[in-house]
C-alpha cells in the first residue's frame, strides 16, 4: 500500500461517499419491499366467491344447468355421498367460485351416527367440507364397503358416520362438519363449518395487509 | 470478407481461445448436451405455444356449446392447428427428457467424483439447474387448466401453504392468490413459466457453460493412459461441433417422431375442471414425492412456535429439502484429494458408489409407494403402509451393504495390488 492509498483511506471524502452510496442502496432496498408487497394479489370477493353462510341452500355441484336444491328424499342411507355448493337463498347465486365452499352430503341410518355427529345432522343426513385437510383436493370417492369417503389424491379415508374421523392415510385432521336442517324438504346449512376448512392456514396468512 | 471481419473483431483470436477448446470424447459426456438440446427445443416450441395460448380462466363458449375456461379452450385450439398437437407434445416430452437427462448427468458427476474441488461452483450451479427445471415443469402443469392440471396444481399449492410460518405468503405469491379460485393464478403461473424461470435457466446455463470452458472438462480415464499430463479431446470446432449438430438433429428427429405418435397430456380426455377430483398421478419425476406423501401417516405432526408441522410439510418439503441440502454440502464434506483432472472410477470408491445406488433404490421404492391406492384396491400386500415403509427404508440400506460387500470382493483386490 503506498502513501497515497493510506491517505485516501483516512480521508473524510471517501467515508462520505461510502456512506452516501450505502444509504442510497439501503433506502432503495427498503422501498423494494413495498413493491414486493404487490406480489401478493388483492383478494376480490364476488358474489359467487362469498363464504358459506347459515341459511344457504345446498344445491348439486354436478350436473350443470339450473341449480337444483338437494331434497331430503333424494338421499337414501347407504348411497354414495353427493357434492354440493351453497346457494344464497335470496339472490339465488351459487357460491361455486370458492373451492372451500364444496360440501359433501351423505345419508346414514340414524343409529349408525355417533351422538356428536347426530346433533348436527338432519334426519340422518350429514354434511362435511369436501376439501381434504391434507393437501386441499376434493374428497370425491365413495368407499362402499366401509361407507366412508376417500380422497383420491393421497388416499385419505374419512368415516363420515363418526365425525369424519381419519381411518386411513395421511390427512392430519378430520374434515369439519356442517350443521344441517331441513326446510320445505330441502337441505339448508344451519350454521358455519365446525372447524377450519382445507389445509391449515399458517400464521402469516391470517395477518394480511 | 473473413479478413475484413478478422481485422475488426479479431476472429482468429477467438478461434484460438474458444473454438479450439478440447472436448473429451466419452459417451457419458453427452448427457449434459442432451439436456441443453431439450432446453433449446423447449424454448422454441414454447414460443410457438405462447402465440395461441390464452392465460385466463374467464369462461368462453366452445363451438359445441360447452362453457369452459379460456385457457382450456385455447389449448384445444392449439391441438386443432396443423402440427399444433405435435408441437405441444414435443414441448411436453422434451420437458421429461430435460429432467431425465439432467438427473443422469448429475449421476455421472456424482459417480465419477467430478463435483470435487475445483468444480464445486459448477456442481452447485448444476444442482440449481435441476431444481429450477423441475419447478419450471411444475409451473407448466396448471396452464392447460383441465381437471388433471387443476388437481396437480392444487396439491402443489397445499404443499407450499404447509410450510410453517411463511407458507401462506409463499403460496400466494407463487400461485397469485388462493388456488384454485383466484383469477390471478393462471397469469401468475404463466409469467413464471414463460418468462422468469426460463430467463433464470438461461442465465444459469450460460454460467454453467462458461465455468466449464474456463475450468476445462474432467478427463476420462483413458486420457491418462494415452497422454499422461496432457488435455485430451477433440477441438470444439469443427469436430465437436459436427457431433453436436448430428446429436441435435437426432434429438429433434426422434422426439418429433415420438410426439407425433404419442399425444402428451390429452386435455380433451381429462376434460375441463369439475367439482370432483379425478384419481390421477403426477409425472414420473414427482411420483417419489407423491409416494412419500401417501405413506407418511397423519400422526406425524407437532406444534413448533405456534405453527403446525404436519405430514404434508414433512413429505412435500422437508424430505426433498434434506436431500437437497445433503447434495449441496457434498463437495465440501468429501474433500479427499484424487488427481483432480481425471474422472474417478466408481469401482474405486465403493462407499460413494453404494450410497448413490442406495439413493436410486430409495427413489424407486418411494415411486412404488405412489401406487399405494391401486395396490390397496387390488388387495395386494403392497397396499400395506408397513410393507411400503420397509421397502422405502430397508431397500436402500440393503442395497448399500450388498453393493459395498460385492464391490469389496470384486474390486478390493485390485486396489491392494495397486498399493503394492
Amino acid at each position: 500500500m503506498d502513501e497515497r492509498e493510506i491517505r485516501l483511506r483516512k480521508s473524510k471524502r471517501r467515508l462520505f461517499i461510502k456512506t452516501a452510496i450505502g444509504t442510497g442502496i439501503g433506502l432503495s432496498l427498503v422501498s423494494a419491499f413495498y413493491v414486493g408487497a404487490s406480489l401478493r394479489p388483492r383478494k376480490e370477493v364476488t358474489p359467487e366467491k362469498e363464504p358459506l353462510k347459515p341459511g344457504d341452500i345446498l344445491v348439486y355441484a354436478q350436473g350443470g344447468g339450473e341449480p337444483k336444491p338437494i331434497r331430503l328424499e333424494d338421499l337414501k342411507p347407504g348411497d354414495p355421498f353427493v357434492l354440493a355448493y351453497p346457494m344464497d337463498p335470496k339472490t339465488k347465486v351459487v357460491k361455486s367460485g370458492e373451492a372451500k365452499n364444496t360440501v359433501l352430503v351423505a345419508r346414514y341410518p340414524l343409529e349408525a351416527l355417533s351422538p356428536e355427529v347426530a346433533q348436527h345432522a338432519a334426519e340422518g343426513v350429514v354434511a362435511y367440507s369436501a376439501v381434504c385437510t391434507h393437501l386441499g383436493c376434493i374428497v370425491s370417492q365413495w368407499v362402499a364397503e366401509k361407507k366412508a369417503a376417500l380422497c383420491p389424491c393421497h388416499g385419505g379415508v374419512f368415516d363420515l358416520a363418526q365425525g369424519a374421523r381419519v381411518i386411513f392415510g395421511p390427512p392430519p385432521r378430520p374434515i369439519p362438519q356442517l350443521p344441517l336442517q331441513v326446510e320445505n324438504g330441502v337441505l339448508v346449512a344451519a350454521g358455519e363449518f365446525l372447524g377450519e376448512v382445507g389445509v391449515k392456514a399458517q400464521a402469516s396468512s391470517r395477518c394480511r395487509v | 470478407m473473413y479478413k475484413w471481419l478478422d481485422e475488426r473483431l479479431d476472429l482468429s483470436g477467438l478461434y484460438q481461445k474458444v473454438l479450439r477448446k478440447a472436448f473429451p470424447v466419452h459417451h457419458s459426456f453427452f448427457l449434459g448436451e442432451i439436456t441443453l438440446f431439450a432446453f433449446i427445443v423447449l424454448v422454441l416450441t414454447g414460443v410457438f405455444l405462447t402465440l395461441n395460448y390464452e392465460p385466463s380462466i374467464r369462461e368462453v363458449k366452445l363451438p359445441d356449446g360447452r362453457t369452459v375456461p379460456a385457457a382450456y379452450a385455447s389449448v384445444l385450439y392449439i391441438d386443432s392447428l396443423p402440427f399444433g398437437a405435435v408441437i405441444r407434445s414435443l414441448h411436453h416430452w422434451s420437458a421429461h427428457v430435460m429432467i431425465a437427462a439432467a438427473f443422469l448427468h448429475m449421476l455421472r458427476i456424482l459417480l465419477s467424483g467430478a463435483y470435487k474441488k475445483p468444480r464445486e461452483i459448477n456442481y452447485l450451479v448444476g444442482l440449481a439447474l435441476l431444481g429450477l427445471a423441475v419447478v419450471t415443469a411444475f409451473t407448466g402443469y396448471a396452464l392447460p387448466y383441465d381437471n388433471y392440471a387443476v388437481t396437480a396444481t392444487r396439491i402443489g399449492y397445499g404443499i407450499a401453504a404447509s410450510i410453517p410460518w411463511v407458507g401462506g405468503a409463499i403460496a400466494e405469491v407463487m400461485f397469485g392468490g388462493e388456488f384454485p379460485g383466484s383469477e390471478r393464478s393462471i397469469p401468475r403461473l404463466y409469467s413464471l413459466h414463460v418468462l422468469w424461470l426460463p430467463l433464470l435457466l438461461m442465465a444459469l446455463i450460460g454460467l454453467h457453460l462458461a465455468v466449464m470452458i474456463k475450468q476445462k472438462h474432467t478427463q476420462p480415464r483413458y486420457a491418462e493412459r494415452v497422454a499422461p499430463g496432457k488435455i485430451l479431446g477433440v477441438p470444439m470446432y469443427p469436430q465437436q461441433m459436427v457431433m453436436m449438430v448430428i446429436l441435435f438433429a437426432l434429438y429433434v428427429g426422434i422426439m418429433t417422431m415420438i410426439a407425433g405418435a404419442f399425444l402428451a397430456h390429452p386435455v380433451e380426455a381429462f376434460g375441463p375442471p369439475t367439482p370432483t377430483t379425478p384419481a390421477v398421478k403426477p409425472d414420473w419425476y414427482f411420483l417419489w414425492l407423491y409416494g412419500l406423501l401417501q405413506i407418511i401417516p397423519a400422526s406425524w405432526q407437532f406444534q413448533l412456535f405456534g405453527a403446525t408441522v404436519g405430514p404434508e410439510f414433512i413429505g412435500g418439503v422437508l424430505i426433498p429439502g434434506i436431500l437437497g441440502i445433503v447434495a449441496l454440502l457434498l463437495p465440501f464434506v468429501d474433500t479427499r484429494k484424487d488427481k483432480m483432472r481425471y474422472l474417478e472410477l466408481p469401482s474405486e470408491h465403493p462407499v460413494r458408489t453404494s450410497a448413490i445406488l442406495a439413493l436410486l433404490v430409495f427413489f424407486l421404492m418411494s415411486t412404488l409407494a405412489g401406487y399405494k391406492i391401486d395396490f390397496q384396491q387390488q388387495g395386494s400386500l403392497l397396499g400395506n403402509n408397513a410393507v411400503l415403509w420397509t421397502l422405502v427404508l430397508g431397500g436402500p440400506l440393503l442395497t448399500f451393504f450388498l453393493a459395498y460387500t460385492l464391490m469389496r470382493i470384486f474390486y478390493g483386490k485390485k486396489e491392494e495390488e495397486k498399493a503394492l
